[in-house]
């Protein structure tokens, strides 16, 4: 088990309060793999500081989470499935 | 030639040395142990105006931090938090 720190960042024409919902869906992947989802951080509607998908905004969201290798190569490959996800990072914080 | 170089060299060195009685680095500012690319407010502060990144004579801190700096702020440009570039001139 590793600890990871994804965030990503939505389209900005979605309801702001549909993120939370549709995100635990998808953290659903590392919940059933035997992970742990410790904080889940939606920053709100922010400028970027350039353009991604013709969009000068987007809905950042960060999430902390402990779980292998696999379930998060996972959870990244069925965001980016997602049209409304514009980008996303994992991190593996102190590394 | 050689001697010509070497002579040519010399004063210089001596002067650059008499120049600059090398002050005392300012302060490497950071005393954390992880650079978050997520802080743009701190990561501001080693760009410059244009978006570049500063370097290490001008921001005065320690190799292994710069290292950890460029890396966070090019984590943070990747996610637009950061400007690659800025337009404004």
């Amino acid at each position: 088990m590793r600890r990871y720190e994804m965030m990503v960042i939505l389209d900005p024409d979605l309801e702001e309060r549909t993120v939370a919902p549709s995100l635990e869906t998808y953290l659903k992947i590392i919940k059933d793999s035997g992970g742990s989802v410790d904080r889940l951080d939606i920053w709100g509607r922010r400028r970027m500081a350039f353009e991604i998908a013709k969009k000068p905004e987007g809905i950042y969201a960060v999430v902390d989470m402990k779980c292998e290798p696999a379930a998060i190569k996972e959870l990244d490959r069925q965001l980016n499935l997602n049209e409304a996800v514009l980008r996303t990072k994992v991190i593996r914080p102190g590394k | 030639m050689g001697s010509k170089e070497k002579k040519g060299k010399a004063p210089r060195g001596k002067a650059a040395a008499q120049l600059k009685p090398f002050k005392k680095k300012p302060n490497p500012l950071d005393k954390l142990d992880y650079i978050d690319y997520k802080d743009t407010n701190l990561l501001r502060r080693f760009i410059s105006d244009r978006g570049k990144i500063r370097s290490r004579r001008i921001t005065g801190v320690s190799v292994q931090q710069q290292r950890e700096l460029a890396r966070a702020i090019k984590n943070a440009r990747e996610m637009a938090l950061l400007p690659y570039t800025s337009t404004a001139r």
